[in-house]
């Protein structure tokens, strides 16, 4: 859990909000563009829990395991959720539908760091 | 190549069916629905003794989530008059349990999703029953064609 890839994260996400808003003002459905930010973002989650596990397996770990766990797993679900709910609406709100996923995002992973600072001790 | 970056030219949504509007609430709901089913399963599960009532709460909101979800999501008339009453049941325990936190502090020592109205969740809680209402409301008024 580094600031870093917060960042990282935070900042694909609010692209993706722009770009689905886009495609929602536009009147049209999502496009590639949308699909490659929200890979993106699953990546940089994807690695950002892997990196968690391998702390936490090095024996560094917050106080509240299970809430911690619940939003590092929680948070992987949820671009792939807004993918695959986006992409068989076919009116302008697809756009709209991967930018609410992509904002919940960007709120997980700041919680999830003020989760990963709270140690035990 | 703008086509395919940006997506083709949308169709309409018509009002009252499960598409348009109706799937960003859905998708809302069911985001709901998991955050507060995950904090009350680690809440009961780790803590159930320090606030029952406050872990009890969570529960009750995850599942009222969860059948608005479903209810939003299936449409139809079934579909809708089961949200309607999953989320009139949310406006009312977003409300009571928002008072109630903020007027007795004791007796909830632990967050739950309505507590202070959902300030914890950015006040979506209190915002999503209202959306929901309006959207039910718009849906019977213009009919879905077809």
């Amino acid at each position: 859990m580094t600031v870093v890839l917060v960042v990282a994260a935070t900042v694909v996400a609010a692209l993706l909000v722009v770009l689905g808003l886009a495609s929602t003002v536009a009147g049209r459905r999502i496009g590639i563009l949308h699909l490659a930010g929200a890979g993106l973002l699953e990546a940089v989650l994807v690695v950002q829990a892997v990196l968690a596990g391998v702390a936490m397996a090095g024996g560094d770990t917050p106080a509240d395991v299970p809430t911690f766990l619940g939003y590092l797993s929680g948070v992987l679900l949820i671009p792939v959720a807004g993918v695959l709910w986006a992409r068989t609406e076919h009116t302008r709100w697809a756009g709209t539908v991967l930018a609410v996923a992509a904002a919940a995002v960007g709120v997980m992973v700041w919680r999830l760091l003020q989760l990963w600072e709270a140690t035990g001790a | 190549m703008r086509e395919r970056g940006l997506g083709r030219p949308a169709e309409p949504a018509p009002a009252g069916g499960t598409t348009g509007p109706a799937r960003v609430l859905v998708l809302v709901y069911g985001i709901f629905a998991l955050a507060a089913g995950a904090r009350a399963g680690v809440q009961l599960a780790t803590r159930y003794d320090e606030a029952p009532v406050a872990y009890l709460l969570s529960a009750l909101a995850a599942v009222i989530y969860a059948v608005a979800t479903v209810g939003l999501a299936r449409g139809g008339s079934t579909g809708r008059r089961t949200a309607l009453t999953a989320i009139v049941v949310e406006l009312v325990g977003v409300l009571v349990v928002g008072t109630l936190s903020l007027a007795d502090p004791a007796a909830f020592p632990d967050e739950t999703v309505w507590s202070g109205y959902g300030r914890g969740y950015g006040y979506v809680p209190l915002v999503l029953p209202v959306l929901g209402l309006l959207l039910l409301r718009r849906g019977r008024r213009d009919p879905a064609p077809g």
